[in-house]
């Protein structure tokens, strides 16, 4: 009795969400289409020290009032918690530090427009995103066009970064060795004498050409350029650079010119129902790193709902010019390694390995027969990647780190209306 | 010098037997699927290369977006 009740008012629910939905975007059906995308992505290292824990739940809604003009907004946080060592020592400096934990929220809201005309599009986008010790506003510009019977699509994209960090408040003229760390981000972006905001410029420049070869085979090269300009050091990150245990701020070149090329093909086999790629990118930056990333991934159809995917991902770089896993054996201070010291292990020299997969299942509906009397098209998936990364030279005080493993978790839900 | 000008080489090659390529309106279907979008999930693909950004050198070749910390 009690089920058949229950059962009764989730009928009427539903039917007044159906009823709401075609009226609030029925107006829409007739050539304006407005999508909804809602995911959820979550980051968890189940080590012994950091125990890192990164949730992202973000949320996009673009409309097509009319043909040629695309509107859309969209919010993303990320919810971090997890210890650290705040000072970096090699296995010479008696030194050894406990992890302290740590617990953050950077909200990043987006909104942009996009015109269409023919074979052409042109989008700008912004956003604002804030933390506790850290604000960055973006601003990027798309253009592209299709050419030779849209066989070919040519994109060039411009984006600007105009970002601020929080730092403790060390004068210009303090030597980089007597510069300290930040404990905490109490007091950022206010008048306290003792916090200081400093910038980091970002320009990036993108060109990527998409080329259709074969009914059924298709490429892509992307070549990215970017430059980095101001405070390009973690505040709260210090590094012992004396064997007696002295230690400061992490100290980094103001300046970083990065470039990258990738290369990617896609195969589509018919009999199967499956699309086949495969990728190369190279990286170079002017701090000295070389990276190769190799990407495979295949999709197939297992009916015309229901897609799977399974890919696979190898990454290789090396080291940072002036990287060292111990900066006290008094190393010149001219030199790279004198003259800079780094306690981040994105620059020592590493390999890593992702292996994963997505399910993916949506339903198709047409104006005239909407997927739940509402909806043009729904989609939801389902993510889970592992990533294993091999740290060739990076110890805490000499000892091996434990968080070299790390799950990636993530849910998503589409809808078109 | 002469690597540029390999690089440019083959890239006006490539570009220019681009125009040879004769895959006509009607048989455009497959290419139009969602398995053959090289961005693939668009929200997806942004939030693995969010992952990967903080723990990884490299960067780029893939979509560009603003700016972030990841300072932890």
């Amino acid at each position: 009795m009690q089920l058949t009740r229950t059962n009764h008012t989730l009928r009427r629910v539903l039917g007044l969400a159906a009823a709401v939905a075609t009226s609030t975007f029925g107006g829409l059906a007739a050539a304006q289409v407005a999508e909804v995308d809602v995911r959820d992505t979550i980051f968890y290292e189940p080590s012994k020290t950091s125990k890192l824990f990164v949730m992202t739940p973000a949320a996009t809604l673009g409309v097509q009032p009319v043909e040629w003009l695309d509107v859309h907004i969209g919010y993303e946080a990320d919810i971090v918690t997890g210890a650290t060592e705040p000072i970096k020592s090699g296995p010479l400096a008696d030194v050894v530090t406990a992890a302290t934990n740590f617990s953050d929220t950077r909200h990043q809201f987006r909104g942009g427009v996009g015109i269409i005309r023919r074979d052409a599009h042109l989008t700008v986008d912004y956003s604002y995103g804030t933390e506790s010790d850290y604000r960055s506003q973006g601003l990027t510009v798309t253009a592209g066009s299709d050419f030779f019977q849209k066989n070919t699509q040519i994109e060039l994209q411009y984006a600007r970064g105009f970002d601020k960090v929080c730092t403790t408040n060390y004068q210009p003229a303090t030597a980089p060795s007597g510069r300290t760390r930040l404990d905490s981000s109490d007091r950022c972006f206010t008048e306290a004498l003792d916090r200081a905001s400093r910038s980091v410029d970002l320009d990036t420049f993108q060109v990527a050409w998409t080329q259709a070869w074969t009914p059924v085979f298709a490429t892509q090269m992307v070549l990215t350029g970017a430059l980095q300009h101001g405070f390009l050091n973690n505040p709260y990150r210090s590094v012992v650079i004396a064997p007696a245990g002295q230690d400061a701020l992490e100290n980094h070149p103001e300046n970083r010119a990065r470039g990258a090329l990738s290369l990617r093909g896609k195969y589509f086999i018919k009999p199967i129902m499956a699309a086949a790629s495969a990728g190369m990118r190279f990286y170079r930056d002017t701090w000295d790193i070389l990276g190769e990333t190799a990407e495979l991934e295949f999709e197939k159809y297992l009916t015309q709902s229901i897609r799977i995917l399974a890919r696979g991902r190898y990454y290789h770089q090396t080291e940072a010019l002036f990287w060292s896993d111990d900066y006290t054996g008094g190393e010149p201070v001219s030199g790279p390694r004198g003259q800079y010291w780094s306690g981040d292990r994105e620059l020592s020299p590493l390999s890593s390995w992702m292996l994963g997969g997505r399910a993916l299942f949506a339903l198709q509906g047409t104006p005239g027969a909407r997927v739940l009397g509402f909806m043009l098209r729904f989609q939801g998936t389902a993510g889970f990647d592992l990533l294993k990364t091999n740290l060739q030279n990076f110890t805490w005080s000499g000892n091996p780190v434990d968080d070299t493993t790390a799950m990636i978790l993530s849910l998503g839900i589409r809808a078109e209306f | 010098m002469l690597k540029i000008l390999g690089f440019l080489l083959v890239f006006v090659v490539a570009f220019g037997s681009a125009a040879c390529a004769t895959v006509r309106p009607e048989q455009r279907a497959v290419l139009a699927d969602p398995t053959m979008r090289f961005e693939g999930e668009p929200g997806e693909k942004a939030a693995t290369e969010h992952v990967l950004e903080n723990r990884e050198s490299s960067f780029g070749g893939g979509s560009v977006r603003g700016g972030g910390c990841g300072c932890n």
